[in-house]
């Protein structure tokens, strides 16, 4: 019995803090519509941030408690809100997501570089780990109550400030129904500012309170993912019920606690186990959730791609492969090696472009099913032993096939729902993969035959044999990855140019008026699942081959993610987007960060400088993906769009041509060294656009700039968001006075938005 | 028996009653018009009809058959197509795919050998979209988009069509092909129901008018009953205040 009730506490703290992080996500949800996937790496930035006031400087725990809590807290969600969150209104769900997720990396490199990942950090619980109060047996450490009672004091003032304060009503309709806040003519934008300090300060709270019940060491990745947990609990709300939550939250917690406490301790699986549950209730959570309103493009989002013909591709394809083979013979042995494995990144990233450019949909760790794949090539598709060994056909076929199965399991529960689901069941199984599976290395013997799903905590992968076709040579593996890039690339876009693609580009459109077209959106969002799924794990097959030995950091979370956020910051809808943010994401960081080190070996005296710039460019990939919220169509697409300009500048075209075959002969030759190649190649890519219009300007100089583009009144609010402005330009034109007209006069009731109200036609 | 009824259709939004008891039919060959003032339940009603908004009571039959509990693809692939106030069109699409989409989505549906290009084609023609077919449907004013919504619909081969608005944005000419495109559906056996402000137009086309006002049917009749109805003329009355 006492056994019984230790648990049920210690379920119960676990449950509160789960509640505290999980009510501050629903606060910015409901009055931004953003889901902030980065409300764990606020957390877990938080809790560093009080690591270092009251351990590293050693400042008193209130003191850094009032900083962290009443400073830092509100000051991090109200900058996020004013610099981020607030222009992405009117964005794709995609965009918004993506957006988040880079602010998220963005953190996690920031910690990383100011407090190194492999330094120990402890965080003591509150009056230390000693500190305990009996009743009856029953031991309760005060760190414990403090939990309890925080937890309970939020749920006292969230729900009198829900009851009892204007802003608290205000923010509890919008916690209801947001269109009503704007009906009634709140401004939503303060709300929301207040709603993400107070949410980044739930966050922090949450960050600090968990750490030391978790053991105490600080670990930015874990803090981080500890999202996921919060994430389950607020699904028992449906994301929008704060007591809901609360109730989940303490569910959660103690079913975690039970488990451990009682399934067999010897049993392995049992903490891996209980690691996962917030993944499993999550699953659970959305298979019983119900069906929502099918909607229609409530926003007309800014995002735009262009789809080249097949003809056009495959001329892309062949030139992409000789450009690769000229640049080849370039390189030093390594740098093939290297350059093969972002090939293989970039076949990841592929994966993407269908799922998200085409379909609309999100997968945030497209890593995790390519090592679903790798586990399945391992086991079945290594052929002979030692240097001899190679992969077969067969047993890549069978890989991707297995994961394409597995990608489709996995998304099912969440296709019935809205996209938002999707992602988080795919990050749930992330992280669900990463600790129970990449982390299985146990021996299992299951129907007599024994085995253990990733011995060693790494596993081999030889590279493919395909007949006279050996990838042990690094030449060939690239021009090979190369070749498959760009057949899958072709193909994608010979699918997307099918009927299945304008089926494709319906559904991510207007789901609702795809439906009424008869289209069941369930199965099409399936298959496209696992079509991507396939390209992630032959992807990944390749990947790990090229890499040799991996092991469970291969597939990270944060690297999956990394791969997305890059890969939608160049251009999502496009093939060259998945090209350049696979090569980026998968050998781009490590090149600037091999390149700074260098550097700074080389200079001892300026080597912290060379560190800091290199620390520094990797946080500030993070900015390319904060910037999606700016573009959203991804910087492929402006390069194009201003590539396009150039068509009838044919000398221009010509000129660069030659430039780049002189640069790249002076290079062959020995004369000048690859990173000026490198460097000069992108200013002339850059630069020739520029160049051309300042030549077209002189040949053509009556055919300026066309007339900034105005969308015609009766347009307005169809084709274009329809904000409070434009409103008002409106009334202006149409003669109407008084901006803030109540309730219509007449009797009748307030219409819903200007684009339902149509011309009204009287009756003579 | 009308092809399409509802039956004592009622849908709620928290404490208001957006569509109070409505009983009405669409029948084969003829025009139905659905008036009513802005916010008297008339898409709210066509979203129920259609599967996008469950009703709190009520049926919805299709050919004498209980479609209530339907998903929306299902109910179309039954023969109900309809296009939206709020312009619904897939803007990373062009005209023609928009249409062509439809003809796509039938095709992987039935497992037909129909040829989606000669029937996007003959659609086309049909509705007059042949001049823009190849501009991005972003670029087209609102009026000639209304039509690529019909259009769309149209290449579903639906039994029943529901036009939400369609003629708002037009211009008077296009609105008179417009009316005559209808017509000559209705003749070839569509049934029709038409939600639209522009009364003359209603009154024109429609054999038979229901009347909605806070969600209730008013008054249902010809063209010319409707007309002379003081309950209408009540409730319009309104409306000229409001415009
Ligand atoms: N999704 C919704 N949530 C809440 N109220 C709604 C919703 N959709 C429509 N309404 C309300 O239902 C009523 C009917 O709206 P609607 O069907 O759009 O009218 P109409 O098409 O005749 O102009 C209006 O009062 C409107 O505010
Ligand atoms: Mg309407």
């Amino acid at each position: 019995m006492t056994t019984f009730l230790t648990f049920t506490i210690l379920g119960l703290v676990l449950g509160a803090v789960y509640a505290i992080a999980a009510s501050g996500l629903v606060l910015t949800y409901n009055t931004s519509g953003i889901f902030n996937f980065a409300h764990g790496a606020q957390a877990m930035l938080g809790a560093f941030l009080y690591w270092q006031l009251a351990y590293g400087w050693g400042w008193p725990v209130w003191l850094a408690l009032v900083v962290v809590l009443g400073v830092v807290g509100p000051a991090m969600g109200g900058l996020l809100h004013a610099l981020i969150m607030k222009g992405l209104r009117d964005t794709a769900d995609v965009t918004k997501i993506v957006v988040t997720v880079a602010v998220l990396l963005g953190m996690v490199y920031l910690s990383q570089w100011i407090w190194h990942p492999e330094e120990a950090r402890i965080v003591e619980m509150f009056f230390g780990s000693n500190a305990k109060v009996e009743f009856s047996g029953v031991v309760i450490r005060v760190h414990e109550i403090i939990c309890l009672v925080v937890a309970a004091a939020i749920a006292i003032g969230l729900r009198l400030l829900f009851t009892r304060s204007r802003v608290g009503v205000v923010m509890r309709g919008a916690v209801d129904d947001p269109d009503l806040l704007r009906l009634n003519g709140h401004n939503p934008e303060r709300v929301a500012a207040l709603s993400w300090m107070m949410g980044s300060t739930l966050a922090v709270l949450a960050g600090i309170l968990i750490t030391p019940i978790g053991g105490g060491a600080l670990q930015a990745n874990a803090l981080t993912l500890l999202v996921i947990d919060a994430f389950a609990a607020a699904m028992f709300g449906r994301l929008r019920s704060i007591p809901r939550t609360f109730a989940g939250a303490i569910v959660l917690g103690m079913t975690a606690t039970y488990v451990m406490a009682y399934f067999p301790s010897a049993w392995t699986w049992t903490s891996n186990f209980r690691i996962s549950l917030p993944m499993i209730i999550l699953f659970v959570v959305l298979i019983v959730l119900p069906q929502e309103r099918l909607r229609g493009a409530a926003i007309r989002t800014r995002e735009r791609y262009r789809v080249p013909t097949v003809r056009r591709a495959a001329v892309w394809g062949v030139a992409l492969v000789a450009v690769v083979y000229l640049l080849k013979l370039l390189m030093v042995e390594t740098s093939v090696s290297t350059f093969a494995l972002g090939m293989t990144f970039a076949i990841i990233a592929l994966s993407l472009t269908v799922l998200t450019g085409y379909a609309g949909e999100l997968n945030l760790a497209p890593l995790s099913f390519g090592a679903v794949a790798t586990i399945v090539v391992f086991h079945f598709g290594v052929v002979g032993t030692g240097l001899a060994a190679r992969l077969d056909v067969w047993g890549v076929l069978l890989a991707v096939l297995v994961t394409a199965v597995v990608g489709g399991l996995v998304a099912l529960p969440a296709l019935r729902l809205r996209g938002l689901y999707l992602a988080l069941a795919t990050l749930a199984f992330g992280v669900f993969l990463s600790n129970m599976v990449l982390r299985d290395t146990t021996e299992h013997t299951v129907f007599g035959v024994t085995f253990s799903l990733f011995p060693n905590g790494s596993l081999i992968i030889p590279p493919l044999r395909i007949g006279p076709l050996d990838l042990r040579d690094g030449d060939t593996f690239l021009m090979t990855a190369t070749v498959l890039f760009a057949l899958i690339g072709v193909g994608l876009i010979a699918l997307r140019n099918s009927g299945y693609g304008r089926r494709l580009a319906a559904m991510k459109d207007s789901p609702a008026a795809s439906a009424m077209l008869g289209q069941n959106l369930v199965k099409l969002k399936l298959s496209v699942f696992m079509i991507s799924a396939a390209i992630a794990g032959l992807g990944s097959v390749l990947m790990s081959s090229a890499i040799g030995s991996v092991a469970s950091e291969n597939f990270n979370v944060m690297a999956g993610l990394a791969l997305l956020m890059l890969t939608v910051a160049a251009g999502i809808g496009y093939v060259s987007g998945a090209l350049f943010g696979g090569l980026m994401s998968g050998v781009g960081f490590v090149i600037i960060v091999a390149t700074f080190n260098d550097l700074a070996a080389a200079n001892p005296d300026l080597a912290p400088v060379y560190q800091a710039i290199g620390s520094l460019s990797v946080v500030s990939t993070a900015l390319l993906g904060i910037g999606v919220g700016k573009s959203p169509s991804g910087t492929v697409h402006d390069v194009v769009e201003s590539y396009r300009s150039l068509r009838d500048a044919r000398p221009v075209l010509v000129g660069g041509a030659v430039l780049e075959a002189a640069l790249y002969g002076l290079t062959l030759a020995g004369i000048m060294d690859n990173w000026w190649f490198a460097i000069l190649t992108a200013c002339l890519v850059m630069m020739l656009p520029v160049f051309g219009r300042m030549v077209m300007a002189r040949v053509a100089p009556d055919e300026g700039r066309p007339a900034p583009h105005r969308t015609p009144p009766e347009l307005v609010g169809v084709d274009e968001p329809y904000t409070e402005e434009l409103r008002r330009e409106l009334d202006r034109e149409l003669g109407l006075s008084g901006h803030d007209r109540g309730p219509t006069p007449g009797g009748r009731r307030p219409v819903r938005s200007g684009a339902e109200e149509g011309n009204v036609h009287v009756v003579a | 028996m009308s092809l399409l009824e509802t039956q004592g259709i009622t849908v709620r939004f928290g404490g208001n009653t957006a569509v109070d008891n409505v009983s009405v039919g669409v029948d084969e060959g003829r025009i139905t018009g659905l008036i009513g003032p802005n916010g008297a339940g008339k898409t709210t009603l066509f979203n129920t009809v259609t599967g996008l908004q469950r009703p709190a009571e009520g049926r919805v039959l299709l050919d004498g058959v209980d479609v209530t509990r339907l998903p929306p693809a299902k109910r179309a692939r039954r023969g109900m197509a309809r296009t939206f106030q709020r312009l619904e069109l897939f803007l990373s699409l062009s005209v023609r795919d928009n249409i062509r989409v439809a003809g796509d989505i039938l095709r992987a549906n039935t497992g037909s050998r129909v040829d989606v290009d000669k029937e996007t084609d003959r659609v086309l023609e049909r509705t007059g979209l042949g001049d823009i077919a190849d501009l991005d449907v972003s670029d087209i004013p609102t009026g000639r988009a209304r039509v690529v919504e019909v259009a769309r619909a149209l290449m579903t081969s639906p039994r029943v069509l529901l036009l939400d608005e369609p003629a708002s944005g037009q211009t008077e000419q296009e609105t008179e092909a417009f009316a005559r495109m209808l017509t000559g559906l209705a003749e070839e056996g569509l049934a029709i129901c038409l939600v639209e402000h522009d009364l003359p137009l209603v009154m024109k086309l429609c054999a038979t008018i229901h009347v909605l006002d806070y969600g209730a049917v008013i008054a249902s009749g010809t063209p010319k009953e409707i007309q002379e109805s003081p309950e209408v003329i009540a409730a319009y009355i309104g409306t000229e205040v409001t415009a």
